[in-house]
């Protein structure tokens, strides 16, 4: 069943007003969500879910509260609200808080993005569990070196409605699919690596489900039998999969909320050359059949393409409005859509992209997972556990175990070698693989 | 335990019919749980207390099983009608016809409630909390050196529970959690840093003491003396000792979730095939137990009726139990030990920990450093994980020291820290008598978040991978 526009969202707002809020914003979020989970041939779980909740943000003489309940039914609803006032003016006043500058909202008329499959509402449990049954068979029961596949099949139906006291109407609508396969294959002695692989995309028809577990499996052999290698500095190559882990650092030391209490790497870096001349990191959050792709933050304003990065030079901070007065900047926007990198450090060929980074690089790491480890906001010193391959002249030579790569967010982008082009539709930021030389590994 | 049927608007008359339906299709078991949930959250920022959250979850969950399968439906509502469809979708599981259901009689359980509330929450109110935070950030940025901003948050989590199955166990639950998070942003010249505690229990107000602000603000004056000095060390193998409390997360990591029994079930963990066997030296007893009172990993009864328990997973050096659900109990002939846990409503249960912990050993932590030529010194971490099945567990360790020629010298930060759980358990050479549970807020995110908290008395681990510098 495909969700509509709920009232909910304008109904919470105009209760908030009536028990004493100056103003409000509400956002109602509906999900739809089945699963089910294949182990080996044999259905394992099955999983059905409906949500409905409520996010209310409340401005009352200065003071700021938010709340949030699935509760919502008009007596219920009435009794939180008014709870919520009470509790809001009880704390002290922050006189930043309030709904953006109208002037900054998203008022209509972008084409549809494109981001809703409707053969979602008729899709069975039994063709679900079909899907899955399917892919595990690829795979399953072929080769005694695969000792367990877990396969899960699931898709979701998400809508948010938007409403606030000053106007602001709004309302998105996304579906996704995903499958996942995860397999334990024998490795030396008792060991039984683990490896996955995951596919997703907005819409049935596109959705890679064949190879999806062989790819996992093949993983899983390639990657038994692990040697350490020496303590030194490599070049490394980081997978598609997994080089979200060092932009997002980066994101999040040009969040205002970072920035403003001073736990950031990056303060007072807008407008400077942090980065090397061939870092050019852009947001493009309208670009059509992406899942990330969006007309509007979470407040209503509005999104456009922006630089984050360029040419090195750090040239937006994600500033919200509560955080532009705090700062007295203007608003940008709370945080990225779709990242797009860009410049002659991105290489062109898609379907080459992980081995012409590792061509490029000549010998080194490629990491294709990280186990544990995280970096610190305020320096930007990181510390990580991974999984890979050492790699010479582009191939992959033996898989590695019990290694740290450790260094500091800056100085590794200053070392930045290459990009790919090679971004998965299945994550939201679709980071490409990237290349990096002088990086410190731990090990031997 | 008062009884919360009222609450959820249903009988046990409507609880036996929900279940019924849930068995229609042929399931061996199931049940039903009902749970409302509330979150009532102060920030204090920029020296104010200017934030306040709240939020409410409310619904019940179906599981039912057939064999080692699960099916599972949730509703957001309680209506019968609703309860109802979550029951026939879960019963989808299994595929044939059950002709006639029985359902046990009900018998509430009986058991200890570990943790009751001494003082409500009414009694201290909202302008309570607003200025038992405002004074905290008032000692801290006065009473200690390079603090220029604090974050304080204080939730308070309360959750009533009401649950029965298809063999008659049925009873109400209150979990109370209440957890004050600091995080300090400290300045010198140039310099930024930064450190973050917790402290998170199953109590009411009674926790918000004036003991407990001292012994933050003296944990935090601890971390802070050395932060700026702090250095990433040089990287490669070497001995480290794990200080008493917090070092449970080795425990949590390195073995714990490999002895959940769901990935031995699955046969993917590495201690598939290694009940009964020794894996570590005699000195080594590993708990995991639901009992401590007023701990964050503490369950009366966990959330499949099985009655809060302690579990020894290592005896003397032995592999002597997996951390078990219902599903796996029965897969390997065994009691349930208590560990089905679910992060909400929405969520079927699954083996997951509670309070995890290594008992005392004989010696002391400043022998452990004595014996340590060269090495590191760790006791303040902030997260981990492990690969369940090729066993590579890591931890990442905000703060710690060298050790040259037994002495603790230069201090260390931000560090990851590698080794593999089999390996690790039997490379742990020496323990000290020091065992210390750590009460910071412990999360765990095997799939669904749950509250854990671990402990550790201090240990000489032989070998490990350092992160760090050239």
């Amino acid at each position: 069943m495909r969700p509509v526009k709920s009232p909910v969202a304008a109904r919470a707002v105009e209760i908030a007003l009536k028990y004493g809020a100056d103003s409000a914003r509400a956002i109602v979020e509906q999900n739809l969500e089945n699963s089910v989970m294949v182990l080996g041939s044999e259905t394992d779980r099955i999983m059905s879910s409906a949500s409905c909740t409520l996010f209310l943000y409340l401005f009352i003489d200065g003071r700021y509260g938010s709340f949030t309940t699935n509760m919502l039914r008009e007596e219920e609803l009435c009794k939180f609200i008014a709870s919520a006032v009470e509790a809001t003016k009880l704390i002290a006043r922050d006189e930043c808080r309030g709904l953006p500058d109208p002037a900054l909202y998203y008022r209509g008329g972008g084409k549809d993005l494109g981001q809703y499959d409707s053969r979602i509402e008729s899709l069975t449990t039994d063709e679900r569990i079909a899907y899955a049954k399917r892919a595990a068979g690829e795979v399953w029961g072929k080769d005694r070196r695969l000792l367990s596949i877990e396969v899960e099949w699931g898709d979701e139906i998400e809508h948010s409605t938007y409403a606030d006291s000053a106007g602001f109407d709004g309302e998105t609508l996304q579906t996704s699919y995903y499958l996942s396969a995860n397999c334990s294959v024998k490795g030396r002695g008792e060991e039984k690596p683990e490896s996955w692989w995951y596919e997703g995309s907005m819409f049935l028809d596109s959705l890679q489900s064949e190879g999806c577990c062989r790819t996992a499996f093949e993983r899983g052999l390639e990657s038994a039998n692990p040697k350490r290698l020496k303590t030194g500095s490599y070049c490394t190559v980081i997978e598609n999969t997994v080089s979200s882990k060092m932009v997002s650092p980066i994101l999040a030391a040009l969040s205002g909320g970072n920035l403003q209490q001073g736990n950031s790497f990056l303060r007072e870096s807008l407008g400077r050359k942090i980065f090397g001349e061939n870092l050019t990191l852009t947001d493009r959050p309208h670009t059509p059949g992406l899942p990330g792709s969006r007309y509007f933050d979470d407040e209503g304003v509005a999104t456009r393409d922006r630089d984050i990065i360029r040419n090195g030079v750090v040239s937006s901070y994600f500033i919200s409005p509560y955080y532009s007065r705090k700062m007295g900047i203007p608003v940008t926007v709370s945080g990225p859509s779709v990242l797009k990198f860009e410049g002659p450090s991105v290489i062109q060929k898609n379907e080459l992209s992980l081995s012409a980074l590792m061509q490029k690089a000549g010998r080194g790491i490629l990491i294709t997972d990280f186990n544990g480890g995280n970096y610190n906001r305020a320096t930007g010193d990181f510390s990580y556990g991974v999984r890979g391959f050492l790699f010479e002249e582009g191939r992959k030579v033996h898989p590695i175990r019990e290694m740290n790569v450790t260094g500091n967010i800056i100085t590794l982008w200053n070392n930045l070698l290459a990009v790919g082009n090679d971004g998965r539709l299945s994550s939201r930021w679709m980071v490409p693989s990237l290349a990096f030389e002088g990086v410190s590994f731990s090990g031997l | 335990m008062e009884n919360y049927l009222p609450l959820f608007g249903v009988s046990l008359e409507d609880i036996q019919k929900i279940i019924t339906s849930a068995l229609s299709r042929g399931g061996d078991y199931a049940d039903v749980f009902f749970e409302y949930s509330t979150s009532d959250e102060l920030t204090l920022r920029d020296n104010e207390v200017n934030s306040v959250e709240s939020s409410a979850d409310y619904g019940a969950g179906v599981q039912v099983l057939k064999g080692g399968r699960t099916g599972y439906a949730y509703s957001e509502s309680t209506a019968m009608s609703d309860l109802l469809r979550a029951a026939r979708t879960a019963s989808g599981i299994a595929s044939g016809e059950a002709g006639n259901v029985n359902v046990a009689d009900i018998k509430p359980l009986e058991f200890k409630n570990r943790y009751p509330i001494l003082r409500n929450w009414d009694e201290f109110p909202l302008s309570a909390r607003r200025t038992y935070l405002q004074e905290f950030n008032d000692r801290c940025i006065a009473g200690v050196p390079f603090v220029s901003k604090v974050i304080c948050n204080l939730a308070i989590d309360d959750s009533r529970i009401v649950f029965c199955n298809s063999e008659g166990d049925f009873f109400c639950d209150r979990r109370p959690c209440t957890t004050l998070s600091v995080s300090c942003i400290l300045t010198k010249g140039d310099k930024t840093d930064n450190i973050t505690t917790s402290r998170s229990f199953r109590m009411g107000s009674e926790m918000l003491d004036a003991a407990l602000q001292d012994e933050l603000i003296k944990e935090i004056r601890e971390k802070s003396g050395f932060i700026f000095e702090a250095r990433q060390p040089k990287g490669g193998d070497m001995p480290v000792v794990m200080g008493s409390g917090s070092s449970g997360i080795l425990l949590h990591e390195a073995i714990g979730h490999a002895f959940e029994a769901d990935f031995n079930r699955k046969g993917v963990s590495i201690f598939s095939d290694r009940m009964g066997k020794k894996i570590c030296s005699s000195k080594i007893n590993v708990v995991d137990d639901g009992t401590i009172p007023a701990n964050r990993g503490s369950l009366n009864v966990d959330d499949e009726g099985v009655i809060g328990q302690k579990t020894y997973m290592v005896t003397r050096g032995v592999l002597t139990s997996y951390l078990h659900d219902r599903i796996s109990a029965a897969h390997y002939g065994v009691a349930p030990t208590g560990n089905g846990r679910r992060e909400s409503f929405r969520f079927n249960p699954i083996p997951r920990m509670r309070a995890t912990y290594m008992e005392d050993g004989d010696c002391t932590r400043e022998e452990l450093i004595h014996s340590v030529k060269h090495g590191i010194y760790v006791d303040n971490f902030t997260n981990g994980q492990v690969e369940i099945g090729a066993g590579d567990f890591t931890f990442y360790v905000k703060s710690g020291f060298l050790i040259e020629d037994g002495r603790l010298t230069a201090p260390i930060k931000d560090v990851n820290i590698i080794g593999n759980g089999p390996e690790a358990l039997a490379d742990i050479v020496e323990v000290a008598a020091d065992s210390r549970i750590d009460d910071g807020a412990w999360t765990c995110g095997k799939d669904q978040y749950c509250a854990v908290s671990c402990g550790m008395p201090s240990v000489l681990v032989k070998s490990l991978t350092v992160g760090g510098s050239l």
